[in-house]
């Protein structure tokens, strides 16, 4: 048991982070509006009090997670290489670098064909 | 072991028996990586059984494979969406003899 | 630290899938830079040079490939760590897909027919019958991804064959498939029908390869190990756990006959063989039945060979309802590719019928047979869909079977050949189907399945009487005044056309040099 300490002081740390700083902010800041406070944030989703459309999300979000879903867990292959990089020959390195390649060819068409463009 | 066992046969047939009585296509293809996943549960405790790292591995390809699978099934998903404006798989039965 | 030994890849015996994977990668990147104006010229021309380099590659392959004497005569080695075998019939199968690949890659290329643009959709974003669509097929869009696509299809099913590990059979399953899901819903003309043949295939395909991947996770716990040879050997020496191993074998069925298309999993293959765009009903129907039908031979001789009294009677009567479902359906159909269909259902059957018979003696071997089976069903099914490509009327294809009445007096050379295909499915002598029906019968009867070779000779003539009955209607009846338009071929559809029937007049008279080439494929080498 003892070799989990690390992680749930990491854990306590986090947590009591997070708490602070939420708790803080209406503390201790500056309460000044003007319309921008009013702008849609980050999201591009209009902070109206009734959620537009039923509170469906536009699909470009999905479009955008699915694309996240297929280069991120293309990471699973990179896991087990970075951990045991320094026993393996370089037969594993030139074989990372084809697989990054691989992955880079897909991104290159996502990008020209469209793909990231948000509208 | 064999409880892990048991869970992924459970998993597994909760899927297939979703993928079965279920009619919208968004909800069959999460039952069918229920079982996907159940393969993997199944996977990783047989490595565990067996001594060796093989099934592990096997997980790591099958999760990617998975992945693949979710975008494509979405994008067909959502293309037949667009047209009738409903998922259900009954209301996809112009292909009839 | 300790050194973990790079892994030894033979690249001169996995040459073919190297090039072939690059071409398709290549193909991705023209995808991206090429300008519209040119892209579908470069990319039709780089897919077909893609396909003929493999094809030379797997030739030059075939060249150096040992020949083994054991038991059985057999040749090739595994290769990449035990991931693949490059044997006889992964050899065999190997230069078959690329033919059918190349004769199926002229028919993607074909713009003629459809007034200068390809058969697939201008823009798949677009719902069916919106402005947008309307917009796409007025700017002239095509999509050129299919050419990529189509690649990596093939890539996957030359790997399905050859895999001779489970896990890479699962990797190598769906990357045939995920690509063809897409395909299947790309048509430019009945985009409704296109987009449910892709719904339909993905969810079911899905829902197989699942079962799949099961069986193989069950098949891991009963041997320790994903490799065929491993598998073998548990079968042989372990005693107890018999029902996990039955339990596994049953799933992996499941998924490897889904995709040969065999009763009762054959449900998909009518809808999805209508809805998708003709080209790829072509490539699918040649090209997966065959890589199926050799990884489900592998694993079912080399890896459960031992426990073969176990599975057998199953694929008996697997083997003989697929005949019968496949004949009796393609009786009842009124559209053209859905007969084909069923026919290609039919044939599942037969294979099957090669492929559980016998798997010794010095006479044509199952594997043999079954190979050879697959080539004359391949050229005579693409043969036979490039036909249904050219009989259009002005909202395209027109598959309805009463369309095609009189088609002989107005087309003589195009319902000519339909008529030459239709035969060689009958199994007419002097056709390619006959040459292949024996073959499977024959293996079937040295292996003792006498009554699924009587079985198969009286379905055969139940079928032929109705492809006769369709060959008459098409010569003897009156031209409907409505009939169809017959499009002026392109030249790429008039070559498949032509090498189809040619290739099926030739493997029927003179079947001697592929039938020794499938014999010298051997057995499979675990």
């Amino acid at each position: 048991m003892g070799e989990y300490a690390p992680i749930l002081v990491l854990g306590a740390i986090a947590a009591g982070f997070a708490i602070f700083s939420v708790a803080i902010a209406p503390l201790t800041g500056p309460r000044r509006y003007n319309r921008a406070k009013l702008d849609r944030y980050e999201s591009g989703i209009q902070p109206t009090p009734v959620p537009e459309g039923g509170g469906r999300i536009p699909v470009k979000y999905f479009f955008t997670a699915m694309m996240f879903i297929v280069f991120d867990i293309e990471i699973v292959f990179l896991y087990p290489f970075a951990v045991a990089f320094d026993a393996l020959s370089w037969f594993a390195v030139l074989a990372v670098l084809l697989f990054l390649v691989n992955i880079t060819v897909a991104y290159a068409y996502e990008w020209r064909r469209g793909g990231m463009a948000w509208d | 072991m064999t409880e892990y066992l048991g869970l992924s046969m459970l998993l597994f047939t909760i899927g297939a028996a979703g993928v079965l009585v279920r009619r919208n296509a968004i909800v069959v293809f999460m039952c069918v990586e229920l079982m996907l996943n159940a393969a993997n549960l199944a996977l990783v405790s047989f490595s565990r059984r067996h001594g060796e790292l093989d099934g592990q591995l096997a997980a790591f390809f099958v999760m990617v494979v998975a992945a693949a699978e979710v975008v494509v099934g979405l994008a067909i998903i959502v293309s037949i969406y667009r047209t009738r404006r409903s998922t259900s798989v009954d209301d996809a039965s112009l292909l009839k003899a | 630290m300790n050194e973990i030994p790079a892994p030894v890849l033979e690249w001169d015996l996995i040459a073919p899938l190297m090039v072939l994977g690059a071409v398709a990668v290549v193909g991705v990147l023209l995808e991206a830079f090429v300008p519209r104006g040119p892209r579908f010229v470069v990319q039709a021309s780089v897919a077909i040079g893609g396909v003929v380099a493999a094809l030379g590659t797997t030739i030059w392959t075939a060249t150096r490939t040992d020949v083994l004497d054991g038991d059985v005569l057999a040749r090739g080695q595994v290769a990449a760590e035990g991931a693949l075998s490059v044997d006889g019939p992964s050899l065999f199968t190997w230069g078959l897909l690329l033919v059918l690949a190349l004769l199926s890659m002229l028919l993607f290329a074909e713009r003629r027919l459809g007034g200068g643009l390809s058969a697939f959709t201008g823009r798949a974003a677009d719902a069916p019958g919106s402005s947008g669509e309307a917009e796409a097929t007025r700017h002239r869009l095509e999509h050129t991804e299919v050419f990529p696509l189509a690649l990596f299809a093939l890539l996957g099913m030359m790997l399905f064959a050859a895999s001779t590990d489970l896990l890479m059979m699962f990797v190598a399953l769906e990357v045939l498939s995920l690509p063809l899901y897409v395909l299947c819903g790309l048509a430019r003309r009945r985009r409704l029908l296109s987009q449910e043949a892709a719904l339909k295939y993905f969810l079911l395909g899905a829902f197989s390869s699942a079962f799949f991947l099961y069986g193989v996770a069950l098949v891991y716990g009963y041997a320790g190990g994903f490799g065929l040879a491993e598998v073998a050997d548990a079968v042989a020496s372990r005693t107890q756990e018999r029902p996990l191993l039955l339990a596994g074998v049953a799933l992996l069925a499941v998924g490897l006959l889904f995709k040969v298309g065999a009763v009762p999993f054959h449900s998909w293959t009518p809808d999805v063989y209508q809805g998708a765009p003709t080209p790829v009903t072509a490539f699918m129907a040649a090209g997966t039945k065959a890589a199926a039908v050799v990884a489900l031979a592998r694993v079912l001789l080399v890896a459960f060979g031992g426990a073969e009294w176990d599975w057998q009677p199953a694929f008996w009567a697997v083997a003989a309802l697929t005949m019968l479902v496949g004949a009796v359906g393609s009786i009842a159909q009124g559209d053209v590719k859905r007969m084909l269909a069923y026919s290609s259902i039919a044939h599942a059957g037969f294979i099957l019928v090669g492929v559980v018979g016998a798997t010794g003696g010095d006479g044509i071997t199952s594997v043999s047979s079954a190979l050879f089976y697959l080539t004359a069903y391949g050229v005579a099914t693409i043969g036979a869909f490039a036909v249904v490509m050219l009989v259009r009327d002005a909202s395209g294809e027109s598959t309805d079977l009463d369309t095609w009445t009189g088609l002989g007096r107005r087309a003589p050379w195009l319902a000519g050949a339909f008529a030459l295909f239709m035969l060689s499915f009958a199994g007419i002598p002097l056709t390619a189907g006959f040459i292949g029906k024996w073959g499977v019968f024959s293996a079937a009867w040295a292996g003792g399945l006498w009554p699924l070779v009587v079985l198969g000779v009286l379905v055969s003539a139940v079928a032929a009487f109705f492809y006769v009955r369709v060959v008459l209607t098409m010569f003897f009846d009156e031209p409907r005044p409505d009939g169809p338009l017959l499009a002026v071929p392109g030249a790429m559809t008039t070559v498949v056309v032509t090498v189809a029937a040619v290739a099926t007049v030739a493997l029927g008279v003179m079947p001697g040099p592929v039938l020794d080439l499938a014999q010298q494929a051997g057995a499979f080498v675990r």
